[in-house]
């Protein structure tokens, strides 16, 4: 008996435990710590896992004690996990407030309101559109109104292995300048020696998904794309497109310049373990190509038949709908820090990405060289499907399979666009 | 008269006391489980309906949920995502299942008698269930990749070379997740059949040698028979976890290239948390609900039949 009675007692606290700590995890992180006189705290969330953690935490952290009106609260977790909890979390409002994305990926969230528009951020008083990079700030927009403000943007360049194009015979100072040299430079830096059909080394890293975009780079080198400019019309059954796509098709499958399959991060490590001669990346990559010993050159892609053109890219704040009042003051008094001359400084010194602004001097970036470096060449620049709704649907889930499948030879290049330009088209449409 | 009273009233006596003592215990049992009950309730019951209830509408976060009857459902028949991730959860399902189970076998027949290093085999046979999926499943991409993989260097040694890579791969993708997921059960499943192994009297065996049974005559009569309740439940849950395969496919291929490895439970990822279609990804889920509970009764009727009891 009384075993029994306390094999119930044992089964009834267990239980009420139980269900206290179900319970405990609903009250945490409303976001609204409107204390009447405290100040003002944001939850900011982005992905910078990488070597540019550390200046992201230097500005943050100035920021906060620079003054005691505003306090920013910032987690940093992989993009993967980002994306995987922010609409969710935005949803049951225990979401961030300010939270940082590629620009690409922001109307997606503005389509469903999930954010608030950020056109009165922008002024003289607050953040000035005309001492940014242009091309950031308008990248933000969706249908007429912008959604986010610039946090960082740079341009993609082509990186080369001085060693390797040593030891190829090619002049190490002297990075290919069209197609013509691209294409062949590419064959020389590709070897075989054990002739089992794999190479050990290969002219060039491209890849084909999970990655920032590089084959669109090839497209609009050529006068094609994924879509149009104005986000409108698919263009991947353009004969330019299809004609780039078959040109650099062949020379992976034929001549092995690059290996299929890799996702982006594949193709960094292949560049930074001396496997490839050549990738088109941003400064991201700068630390880790350093910490490697690899001796690179950076330049501008090689031209293509029709431009010389490479991608830009912008990571941008964004806003929660559900931040108003001060706290919409509060983060576009941070938005503004963020973007002053002292901070993008500070930013480009320490994390080797151009600055947004194009106000600042060569002298005042002297401190890192690549910084300079991935600003150049801004106006030769191109924003991968800016402005498009459905930005995930039309690149992971129609464009990359389709680029795969031809890379693995299931179909023919003009057979496989086609049916993408199709279903992107629909999905174009649809989002109108 | 007395004897006879009490001898009358001792069985009543005896059945309400019995009777309210299996009240008692009944009570006793519902309480010990009700924390199951309550975190089964709360963490899968509920979010199941919510599911079920969502599946019938075109919830996408944020706008309000639209009912739209069998609008999903009806979608998915057309879908040819669809039809190509359930081709590769039944593909997936069909290879891995039967080899996850025979292995199993093998290797509790094998470890169930006197060898050297039994005891260590026995572990690092096991290890890899007690090990996260999605941690392991890092490690064989590294195992696997051809550039840096230990694995294709090897295999490379003896003349295999994988000019992709097996992730990159769009025919050896898929059997590289196989690989891992059976890697990472097989243990389970030898651990019950090693159970189940030593629950079989010894003079069954005995008596067999004496009529001069050899070892096959042995397994076919004997040993497989009896491990029938083991066989059954073995294969209900290897059916059932790889129905709902995810964590190393995630990891190491994301469904690639070109959706070859995606199976329901990754399309239902990709619609619901990277497309925002919660109410269609709800409708995969559910799609999947109804094919692992079909699929488990009809198994449950196949083996009830050759059910044993000692």
């Amino acid at each position: 008996m009384r075993l029994r009675s306390r094999g119930r007692l044992v089964a009834i606290t267990a239980a009420i435990a139980l269900m206290s700590t179900a319970c405990a995890g609903q009250g945490q992180g409303g976001g609204d710590a409107g204390a009447a006189n405290g100040p003002v705290t944001l939850k900011f969330w982005n992905g910078f896992t990488g070597p540019d953690r550390a200046a992201v935490e230097g500005i943050v952290k100035k920021y906060n004690a620079s003054q005691n009106k505003v306090r920013i609260d910032m987690e940093i977790m992989p993009w993967d996990v980002f994306f995987e909890k922010l609409l969710p979390s935005l949803g049951s409002g225990t979401g961030p407030d300010i939270a940082a994305m590629d620009t690409a990926q922001i109307p997606q969230y503005a389509a469903r309101n999930v954010f608030q528009p950020l056109d009165d951020a922008y002024g003289p008083q607050g953040v000035d559109p005309n001492a940014l990079v242009r091309s950031a700030v308008d990248a933000t927009t969706f249908k007429g109104k912008k959604y986010g403000v610039p946090m960082n943007f740079t341009t993609l360049k082509l990186y080369w292995n001085k060693d390797m194009f040593r030891e190829a015979g090619l002049d190490p100072e002297k990075p290919p300048a069209d197609w013509d040299e691209f294409g062949s430079y590419a064959k020389k830096l590709t070897k075989d020696d054990d002739g089992d059909g794999k190479p050990e080394q290969y002219g060039l890293a491209i890849a084909d998904h999970a990655t920032i975009a590089m084959w669109p780079i090839l497209f609009w080198q050529n006068g094609g794309g994924v879509v149009s400019e104005d986000g409108r019309t698919a263009t991947l059954d353009d004969p330019a497109t299809i004609e780039a796509a078959r040109h650099w098709a062949d020379l992976i499958t034929k001549d092995k310049i690059a290996p299929v399959g890799l996702g982006g991060a594949d193709a960094d490590k292949l560049f930074q373990s001396k496997k490839a001669a050549m990738e088109i990346v941003g400064p991201w990559m700068t630390t880790g190509f350093k910490q490697a010993g690899i001796d690179f050159g950076i330049a501008m892609p090689p031209a293509g038949p029709k431009a010389q053109v490479t991608l830009g890219t912008s990571v941008a704040f964004t806003l929660s709908a559900r931040a108003v009042g001060a706290k919409k003051q509060a983060a576009e008094n941070f938005f503004a820090y963020w973007n002053s001359k002292e901070s993008q400084t500070y930013w480009s010194v320490n994390s080797g990405f151009p600055p947004n602004r194009t106000d600042l001097t060569a002298d005042a970036l002297k401190g890192n060289p690549y910084s300079a470096l991935f600003g150049q060449d801004a106006d030769k620049s191109r924003f991968y499907l800016a402005g498009v709704q459905e930005f995930q649907k039309v690149n992971e889930t129609i464009f990359e399979p389709a680029l795969q499948r031809v890379l693995n030879g299931k179909g023919d290049v003009e057979q496989v666009f086609g049916q993408a330009d199709k279903d992107i088209q629909t999905v174009l449409d649809n989002a109108q | 008269m007395t004897t006879s009273v009490t001898t009358a009233a001792k069985p009543v006596a005896r059945r309400t006391r019995a009777g309210s003592a299996r009240r008692r215990q009944a009570r006793a049992a519902w309480l010990f489980m009700l924390p199951t009950l309550v975190v089964l309730g709360v963490f899968v019951v509920w979010p199941m309906l919510q599911a079920l209830y969502l599946s019938f509408t075109d919830y996408q976060v944020f706008a309000p949920a639209r009912w739209i009857g069998l609008g999903n459902y009806q979608k998915l028949l057309s879908d040819p995502a669809f039809g190509n991730a359930l081709v590769n959860t039944l593909y997936y399902a069909a290879v891995t299942t039967p080899v996850s189970v025979a292995l199993a076998l093998g290797l509790a027949l094998m470890l169930n008698r006197p060898m050297p290093l039994r005891g260590f085999v026995r572990t690092a046979v096991f290890v890899p269930v007690v090990i996260s999926l999605a941690i392991v499943a890092i490690a064989w991409s590294f195992l696997l990749d051809p550039d840096i993989g230990l694995l294709s260097y090897w295999l490379s040694k003896v003349g295999i070379v994988s000019g992709q890579g097996w992730l990159r791969d769009p025919s050896l993708a898929m059997p590289a997740v196989m690989l891992v997921g059976i890697w990472k059960n097989v243990g389970f499943y030898m651990v019950m059949y090693l159970a189940g192994l030593q629950s079989i009297p010894t003079a069954l065996y005995e008596a067999a040698r004496v009529d001069g049974a050899g070892a096959w005559p042995q397994f076919r009569r004997i040993t497989w028979p009896l491990l029938a309740n083991q066989t059954m439940l073995i294969v209900i849950l290897a059916a059932i976890s790889t129905l709902q395969a995810f964590d190393q496919i995630f990891v190491m291929t994301h469904g690639g290239p070109f959706f070859r490895t995606e199976t329901l439970v990754m399309m239902t990822y990709r619609v619901g948390f990277k497309e925002f279609q919660f109410g269609y990804a709800a409708a995969v889920s559910w799609a999947l609900v109804l094919l692992i509970f079909v699929l488990s009764m009809l198994q449950t009727a196949y083996f009830r039949k050759r059910a044993v009891t000692y």
